[in-house]
């Protein structure tokens, strides 16, 4: 997606196409992953599609990520990849609190197109600020669908780059998070604002 | 065992596994079959890999002795492709090069076998000319009464099949 893979990895990557296209009959576009072991946050999966990144997940451990993915995508071929080097860089020198602005490309077609609106909305609140369910309900013109907004939160493919972690309740407290709270309580005080 | 057992394997190891097997066998569509057949053969024996033990040597190994199996018999071919043409250059048969008629022994000879299976793949007019002349020693007058036609096109057939025949075999 967002790196030139190697003309050897390209030939290689064909090669895995080829092996799930014969062995489990998966013949999609392919997918590429990468995981994030020891973040601050916890085990982290990366995958994405030619058009971005489609999933950053919360995870235990590798295989949890790779089924979790095999099975979200039932007709993708997938294969851990230099591919997501990128945007595994930005995402380490955001940990370190080095930048807060990301470049990688964002899939969000898994999503239905209210959601994806909740989503795009949100991009636009920077690190360091923070919005409630209602306020982002407002701003996407449904000032009455907070619930429908958290909803939205909850199926945010891409965590932490799509900030779900800057939405609070109205009266100020934390509400819920996907990576659990003590992980949106991290990313709150990197960002200053706990 | 899960049913996505060998896709987890697969997207795991796959791309790794494909890079090394390509640097072996330096061959696409070799190393797309070794790939495969490593993760099928793994896969068949994933319940007898010890759980933490570590499945990724494995599937290396699986891979490397897949593409050593490949290149040894690869190697084996060639070899035996090389006493083969060099069998093939010493037997050419007197009739092949002569247009003489042969005997009975031009069949039966073990050595003229080859010969005789590239005879088979002629055209039908041709084949059954050369077989007369050869085998059954006919002359042209001959195989024209047996063949219908004249002897001039009898000759003629015969002369095209053995040009074909000394293009190869020689």
């Amino acid at each position: 997606m967002t790196t030139q893979l190697s003309a050897e990895d390209r030939a290689a990557g064909r090669l895995v196409q080829r092996a799930f296209a014969k062995l489990t009959g998966r013949g999609g576009e392919p997918l590429h992953y990468a995981l994030m072991d020891d973040t601050p946050v916890g085990v982290i999966g990366l995958a994405a599609g030619p058009a971005g990144l489609r999933r950053i997940d919360y995870v235990d451990d590798e295989d949890q990520f790779v089924a979790r993915m095999l099975h979200l995508f039932p007709d993708c071929p997938l294969d851990r990849s230099a591919a997501l080097d990128p945007v595994r860089r930005e995402l380490e020198s955001y940990f370190e609190g080095r930048h807060f602005v990301f470049q990688a490309l964002v899939d969000l077609s898994a999503v239905t197109p209210f959601q994806q609106r909740v989503l795009h909305e949100l991009l636009k609140v920077p690190a360091g600020k923070v919005t409630t369910y209602t306020r982002l309900a407002a701003r996407v013109g449904h000032p009455k669908a907070a619930r429908a907004v958290g909803n939205a939160m909850h199926t945010n493919p891409v965590p932490i780059i799509v900030p779900c972690h800057r939405v609070l309740r109205g009266d100020g407290s934390l509400g819920g998070y996907g990576g659990g709270l003590p992980a949106k309580e991290w990313l709150l005080r990197l960002e200053g604002v706990l | 065992m899960p049913a996505d057992a060998l896709a987890i394997l697969l997207a795991k190891h796959g791309l790794e596994l494909a890079r090394h097997l390509r640097r072996l066998v330096r061959d696409d569509d070799v190393a797309a079959d070794l790939l495969q057949d490593t993760f099928l053969s793994a896969h068949g024996a994933l319940g007898r890999l010890r759980q933490g033990s570590n499945e990724r040597a494995w599937l290396y190994r699986i891979a490397t002795n897949a593409a050593l199996n490949h290149l040894r018999s690869r190697a084996r071919e060639a070899a035996a492709m090389g006493r083969y043409a060099a069998e093939r250059a010493t037997t050419t048969p007197a009739w092949v090069e002569r247009d003489t008629p042969g005997g009975a022994t031009a069949e039966t000879d073990p050595r003229h076998a080859l010969v005789w299976a590239r005879v088979a793949e002629l055209p039908e007019r041709q084949r059954v000319a050369v077989s007369l002349r050869a085998s059954a020693g006919c002359d042209y007058e001959e195989i024209a009464r047996r063949m219908g036609g004249t002897a001039q096109a009898a000759r003629a057939n015969v002369h095209q099949a053995l040009k074909t025949l000394r293009k190869e075999f020689r």
